[in-house]
């Protein structure tokens, strides 16, 4: 469970080329963080790993099977995908979204839910400190609340890979800090996660390894340390970056915030 | 809005049934003929009593009510199934065409002088050809491109019209009376044979429904998530569109066109069960199944021996009992979810 490897993957979307010759290989329990400019295919390469952007080359394979063959259901069982794309559901409770992770274990048309449903969707939501939140319509939860909730869902799902969009995004340092926390905890054991994040200093602090996507090509897949490095950040954002270290641990900022001039 | 939300309970569900239950009763009560009640329920426990009562009761009324409940339930399950999948609160049930279509081949037939038993049929048929061509316009990838079916629905329904006002200005005075009457929406003179023909097909139409409410759930939260979760959208859809036009056609075909029942009947399902597909769907079906028999029991009694058009009285009572509950500063906020 969780194993993830990318092999030379192209994927192109209304004649323009969103990622190409993207190759990557994860062990279960695995964090990477996915860092890169936007419009550089972030998305796009979650989407592609989740089964819903079918690469036009190269393969992708989750615990060897080749995703592109897989029924829906059974991709679902083995890849879950939080992307910043969930609708906001009008009066439903946090269990009931919850529980919408437990799909592809029952028949397509089955009515039923059964208890081994209520208690994934009730442990996922213990898992994130949302224990107390089941029968709260969903619309009541904070912003920092709902990520969590998104992120139960992945858990609901019970998939060996879970591939995060922006979890972070919104969220004040706190509530950020929060969430990552859960993440971690969850990448821990068997279950190995993609996560993109914006904050190239979360990512430094939480993964075991970072991926740098520059225009569609993958720049670096190592550990912080390594990966977040000025040359490799300069290349994929356009711009200089100085790397100071804090109690030993590397961190980067750009080099414009020393001081914002004003032109 | 509570912060807690609680499941309906059973009590619930034996409310529905019972308010379904009170106005199948009060549609068999009913009727130009007075009878006592005593006398409708004899004849109700001996189906072969000879007297008229019996006649009435078995041959008139009864069937009647039937009818009346099934194209409720049909068209208030069609709106709930398109809403939810379209995400939108304003779609109703003759989006897709199908009543248009319906309309268009019973005021030609009507206007060749086709013999009377053969229009309803044609009607079904044409009702059926009408969503599926829709379907085969909308159909992009293996799915259905949503904005590409309201389109070919909302087009070909202007098309139909267009047809149905021709053949009506080829009919002329009295001549379209009966093309008038079934767009208006009316129960008049329908038997058993009228259900038996269509049962079939209102069968396989709530088996299709049934089958798509795992999915609709999942749909609530959007169709990228559903699809991460498993949800197989095309297919979704497909059984969305089926479903609904096999109910749709059928219904049309049973009572001509009765408004207001798929647009207005699943927001009230939604609002009292939830927006769970599962519930609401029950809750969608129950509730047209109360409304319809109860409105033909009233267009029936209010102005005897005239009987008042079903659409046209569901929209004149309907409509401010609906602008009331949603539109006055503490009702709902919104039309969408409860």
């Amino acid at each position: 469970m969780g194993h993830l490897s990318l092999r030379d993957v192209r994927v192109a979307a209304g004649g323009r080329r969103l990622l190409e010759g993207v190759s990557l290989a994860a062990i279960p329990g695995e964090l990477i963080a996915l860092v890169g400019p936007n419009g550089a295919g972030k998305t796009t390469l979650l989407r592609a790993i989740a089964g819903l952007a079918p690469p036009e080359h190269g393969e992708i394979l989750i615990d060897g099977r080749n995703v592109a063959t897989m029924r829906p259901r059974e991709r679902a069982r083995s890849v879950a995908l939080i992307a910043g794309d969930a609708e906001l559901p009008y009066g439903t409770t946090v269990r009931e979204v919850v529980a919408t992770g437990r799909y592809a274990f029952r028949a397509w048309w089955d009515w039923s839910q059964s208890d081994g449903d209520l208690e994934a969707a009730n442990g996922a939501l213990e898992s994130v400190g949302l224990g107390a939140f089941g029968e709260r319509d969903f619309e009541t939860l904070s912003s920092g609340e709902r990520q969590r909730a998104w992120l139960a869902l992945a858990l609901a799902q019970d998939a060996g890979l879970v591939l995060l969009d922006e979890p972070t995004s919104h969220l004040d340092p706190r509530h950020a800090l929060e969430t990552l926390r859960a993440i971690r905890g969850l990448a821990r054991g068997a279950t190995t996660a993609l996560v993109v994040l914006h904050d190239l200093n979360e990512a430094a602090a939480i993964a075991d390894r970072v991926a740098v996507l520059g225009d569609g090509r993958l720049l670096a897949c190592a550990p912080p340390d390594d990966a977040l490095d000025p040359a490799i950040l300069e290349r994929a954002f356009g711009i200089a970056f100085d790397r100071v270290s804090i109690d030993g641990a590397a961190r980067v900022m750009p080099h414009g915030y020393r001081s914002v001039a004003f032109p | 809005m509570p912060v807690l939300r609680k499941p309906p309970d059973v009590f619930t569900y034996a409310a529905l049934a019972a308010a379904m239950f009170a106005a199948l009763a009060i549609g068999l009560f009913t009727g130009g003929t007075s009878i006592a009640p005593g006398d409708v329920a004899y004849a109700l426990g001996h189906p072969r009593l000879s007297s008229d009562v019996g006649t009435i009761v078995w041959a008139l009324r009864l069937p009647r009510v039937a009818i009346a409940a099934c194209v409720g339930a049909s068209l208030a399950v069609s709106g709930f199934l398109l809403q939810a999948l379209l995400r939108n609160p304003l779609v109703d049930p003759f989006l897709t065409g199908v009543s248009a279509g319906s309309a268009a081949a019973v005021a030609v037939a009507i206007a060749a002088g086709v013999a009377a038993p053969f229009v309803p049929p044609l009607g079904f048929a044409a009702g059926l050809g009408t969503a599926i061509l829709v379907g085969f316009l909308a159909r992009r990838g293996g799915g259905i491109d949503v904005e590409r079916l309201i389109l070919a629905g909302v087009s070909l329904s202007a098309l139909f019209s267009a047809i149905v006002t021709l053949a009506l200005l080829r009919l002329g005075r009295g001549g379209g009376d009966t093309v008038l009457a079934w767009l208006a929406g009316s129960l008049a003179g329908r038997g058993w044979s009228d259900l038996g023909l269509v049962l079939p097909y209102l069968g396989a139409g709530c088996l299709l429904a049934a089958a798509a409410v795992p999915a609709l759930n999942a749909l609530r939260l959007g169709h990228g998530l559903a699809r991460a979760v498993g949800v197989d959208v095309a297919r979704t859809q497909w059984l969305v569109l089926g479903s609904t036009a096999l109910l749709v056609a059928a219904a049309v075909t049973l009572s001509g066109v009765v408004g207001f029942v798929g647009l207005i009947v699943p927001h009230v399902a939604r609002r009292i069960t939830g927006t769970d597909a599962r519930r609401s769907l029950v809750s969608a079906a129950m509730l047209g199944a109360t409304l319809v028999p109860l409105a033909d029991a009233l267009a029936r009694s209010l102005a005897p021996p005239l009987e008042i058009p079903l659409g046209v009285l569901l929209a004149f009572v309907g409509v401010p009992a609906f602008l009331y509950l949603y539109l006055r500063p503490q009702g709902a906020r919104r039309l969408w979810g409860t």
